[in-house]
């Protein structure tokens, strides 16, 4: 039961922490290496926050704003430029990264922080206790990956998105002006990371390179899935439940990779991924 | 092979005027270097040691990501996979010259091994470049990952450090460092303005077009990444004998991040810009990081993104670019392929479907292609034409029905592959190699036959007279040691006319070469394709608008509709028909 349960919960972890990832990879189609930084940045939004005495629920909403306002300086500085040129993309966005992960350290130092929690305790699940801030990841997920669906299905700029991501060409050509699409995706996608930081404060330290350990995962998570979100909710819980087993019967260090090493011997093996069945 | 020629070309001489000046450096740096303990303190020497191996590694992601277009970040796990080899050798079973010949030819052989397997998984047909990058990430952090969890026997997070390791001394680890690099720097240099050196190019500047030259990319990219990934072991085997620690560390995805720094900033594809750029980062980081640790890595970041940003070419770029002075190549005829006696059927297609889902593109074609026939395909805009090319020429299509060319199912053969047998595919925009000269771009397109060397450059070019033809009428053989790049656009469609030409096919396709042509080139082409196919016995499939070119040139016209093969038959019947006249009017729309 517990193990079900750290399955359901690892996998809405790695689905809170690969949502901002999948995002701007559907519709810009390049993998942001300064993801670990905006993870690192929504955490120590956190520490900010709860040192001026504010609720740590009060940094959510500001890692939100912290996050696209940062998202919105990166695109025009250095994805917009880059647009032809998907490799060097990466790479800008990698030295983006370290440069703010230089910064935090100079400002922070190089110590781990640790934030109070948003929730503390455990709840009895079938008579078994268990931390109730896991459950709440749960459910912050499903919210998440809800909120995703309604966005993409019922808002105009989900269904811009829809059109970028299916043939960008095609779509500036009827109209939808497409670097505005590109602009918010990627301002929605650091803002989703930053949040996503903040709910890793309780579970994760919260140091200067915190990000990294996550970033391998997620960037595999969301090459398997493509541009489907039911694809990635679906490789979580597989790869996921994957990780929680070899972390427990063999070694958590390899659990660790667990997940980047079977992402990537099924791309190997099925180009396509969970994208399409 | 009627194709193969006896006497080999006259090759270029491989020392120039600009190779002396650079053997000249090479020495200068080799005396540097031997002579260099003399002045240098023990700190410093150290240091540039380790500079220097860092400059190896530095050339090896230059070789893959400057001028193969691999963008790795994984050569520092060959690199630790090589140190950790050497260095478990000389912990475990101890000292002594037979052990480190173990660990020498191990610390080459695994990270070899390694190389090749993630070669594998990284390239195959369709993999994109975002993938190998990827890939690339996951390899070192799995190893370092495997270091932490080897306990005692890895050392763990504390890596391994007083082993027994070769009692050179410092001042002999650094002439070794430099020698070694110096050697690695010339050979890379001789290879990559080689013949093959081009080939390595030519799949970063345009993978589809080095398929369809029947360049086996994807084996050319793992047998790169294998021979690197030795070079990296190597490289790992002296560290771990002249740094006397290893750690976890040094095969990590850090350390691969910051070979790709130092490449970008001294200078991608430039072998030398990433070698200094290595030792300058490496030997200042050493001298500051002690006061200034964050803020070294904060003006290093910073100087990365900037330069990524606004000069691609890193610090290279700032010296001029060096005017190509290579004489023109001399071109020399190749026998055309002989006329074909048999009037069997070169390609049959039968009951050939194609669909994307519920769309169907491609119903039903039934075509049978015989030597020396122009088949003319024509039809509105969205009728499948330049699917149905695609289908022909590339196996791994999911299609239903079977293709056959020269007796052979391509079903699942890449292109590569149907280039083997004898396919020769224009596309529609020309698609040639941007960086090169037309000289260059037709050796590539005579790459599968006459294997280009890793040490110097062919002076001529062996060409079938029907290629030779094609220069001659537009002019390109004046221009052979021009660059692509500044050419008309209907002289690129006529060059990569000659290079498919070159690669002697028996069937060519050809997606509307004469688009956007001015009249006097496209009667050109028409001249051209007459005498290729009725003179000299190619096959060609030609995808044209023009009805008016096409009653030209060609015997037997195939018209699609729909996705459907509607008719096939003689020019004059199939352009005085009905049908086509009502399908260009716009009217068959049931």
């Amino acid at each position: 039961m517990a193990l079900l349960l750290d399955i359901a919960t690892t996998a809405a972890l790695l689905f809170i922490v690969s949502a901002g990832l999948f995002v701007i990879f559907g519709v810009l189609k390049i993998i942001n290496f300064a993801h670990a930084a905006w993870l690192t940045i929504g955490a120590y939004t956190t520490v900010v926050a709860t040192k001026m005495g504010l609720s740590p629920w009060l940094s959510l909403p500001l890692a939100v704003l912290v996050g696209g306002l940062l998202g919105a300086v990166t695109e025009i500085a250095i994805v917009r430029p880059l647009y032809r040129r998907s490799l060097d993309a990466i790479l800008a966005t990698w030295g983006l990264g370290v440069v703010i992960v230089q910064v935090i350290t100079l400002t922070f130092g190089r110590d781990m922080q640790m934030p109070p929690a948003l929730i503390t305790g455990t709840v009895d699940v079938l008579g078994l206790p268990y931390s109730s801030y896991r459950l709440f990841l749960l459910v912050a997920a499903v919210i998440m990956a809800l909120a995703f669906v309604l966005v993409l299905e019922r808002t105009r700029l989900g269904l811009n998105a829809q059109a970028v991501i299916m043939n960008e060409t095609l779509a500036r050509a009827l109209g939808i002006n497409t670097s505005r699409v590109r602009l918010v995706t990627f301002m929605l996608g650091s803002a989703i990371a930053a949040l996503a930081g903040v709910l890793l404060t309780p579970l994760s330290s919260v140091d200067p390179t915190m990000g990294i350990s996550w970033l391998i995962g997620a960037f595999m998570l969301v090459m398997v899935s493509g541009t489907s979100v039911t694809a990635l909710a679906l490789a979580c819980l597989c790869f996921g439940a994957a990780q929680v087993l070899v972390s427990t019967w063999i070694s958590p260090i390899l659990g660790s990779v667990t997940v980047a090493v079977l992402c990537a011997v099924m791309l190997r093996l099925h180009p396509k991924g969970f994208a399409r069945g | 092979m009627a194709d193969r020629v006896h006497s080999s070309p006259k090759r270029g001489r491989l020392l120039t005027r600009h190779g002396t000046g650079l053997a000249l450096l090479g020495l200068l740096t080799l005396a540097l270097v031997l002579l260099g303990p003399l002045f240098l303190d023990r700190f410093t020497q150290n240091v540039l040691t380790r500079s220097m191996i860092y400059a190896m590694m530095a050339i090896t992601v230059d070789l893959l990501w400057g001028y193969t277009g691999i963008l790795t970040f994984g050569q520092s796990a060959f690199f630790g996979a090589g140190a950790y080899a050497t260095a478990l050798i000389l912990t475990h079973v101890g000292g002594g010259a037979q052990n480190f010949a173990l660990a020498l030819v191990l610390s080459v052989i695994l990270p070899m091994a390694l190389a090749a397997l993630v070669g594998w998984l990284s390239f195959y047909h369709k993999s994109t470049p975002l993938y190998a990058s990827v890939i690339s990430l996951v390899v070192p952090i799995v190893l370092s990952q495997a270091i932490f969890a080897g306990g005692s026997f890895t050392g763990s997070s504390s890596g391994l450090v007083g082993y027994p390791v070769m009692k050179l001394g410092a001042a002999n680890y650094f002439r070794l460092a430099g020698v070694a690099l110096i050697l690695f720097a010339g050979l890379a240099w001789i290879i990559v303005r080689s013949d093959a050196g081009r080939v390595l190019i030519a799949i970063r500047d345009n993978p589809l077009r080095a398929a369809y030259l029947g360049i086996r990319t994807q084996r050319v990219q793992i047998i790169l990444m294998t021979v690197l990934g030795g070079v990296a072991g190597l490289c790992g085997f002296l560290y771990a004998n002249a740094g006397r620690i290893v750690a976890p560390e040094i095969a990590g995805f850090g350390f691969g991040t910051q070979m790709i720094v130092w490449t970008a900033l001294g200078g991608r594809a430039s072998i030398f810009g990433p070698a200094l750029g290595a030792i300058g980062i490496d030997y200042l980081g050493a001298q500051l990081s002690g006061s200034m640790p964050y803020v070294w890595q904060l003006i290093i970041g910073v100087l990365f993104v900037v330069m990524i940003l606004f000069m691609p070419r890193g610090l290279a770029g700032l010296l001029p670019r060096r005017q190509r002075t290579a004489a023109a190549p001399t071109l020399a005829t190749l026998p055309d392929r002989p006329q074909e006696s048999s009037k069997d059927a070169l390609l049959s297609v039968t009951g050939l479907r194609k669909a994307y889902g519920n769309f169907v593109v491609l119903d039903g074609i039934e075509l049978e292609v015989r030597p020396g026939e122009l088949i003319s395909v024509v039809g509105p805009n969205g009728a499948g034409k330049t699917t149905f090319l695609r289908c022909l020429s590339d196996g791994t299509e999911t299609i239903q029905g079977t293709i056959t060319l020269a007796g052979q199912n391509i079903a699942g053969r890449p292109p590569e592959d149907v280039v083997a047998l004898g396919i020769g595919r224009k596309f529609q925009v020309a698609s040639v190699f941007e960086s090169m000269t037309v000289a260059e771009c037709l050796r590539l397109a005579r790459a599968t036959h006459e294997r280009p060397t890793l040490w110097n450059r062919a002076s001529g070019i062996h060409l079938p007279s029907a290629a030779l033809d094609i220069l001659a009428l537009t002019g390109l053989d004046k221009k052979l040691a021009e660059p692509v790049s500044g050419l008309s656009h209907g002289m690129r469609q006529s060059l990569e006319l000659a290079m498919v030409v070159a690669m002697l096919p028996r069937l060519i396709l050809l997606d509307e070469p004469t688009a956007g042509l001015t009249k006097a080139e496209r009667t050109l082409i028409g001249e051209v394709l007459k005498r290729l196919t009725q003179e000299l016995g190619y096959a060609a499939i030609l995808i044209e608008h023009d009805l008016d070119f096409v009653k030209e040139i060609s015997q037997r016209i195939v018209v699609l509709h729909q996705g459907r093969l509607v008719m096939d038959g003689p020019v004059e019947e199939v352009v005085n028909s009905e049908l086509v006249r009502s399908i260009y009017s716009g009217m068959a729309h049931d």
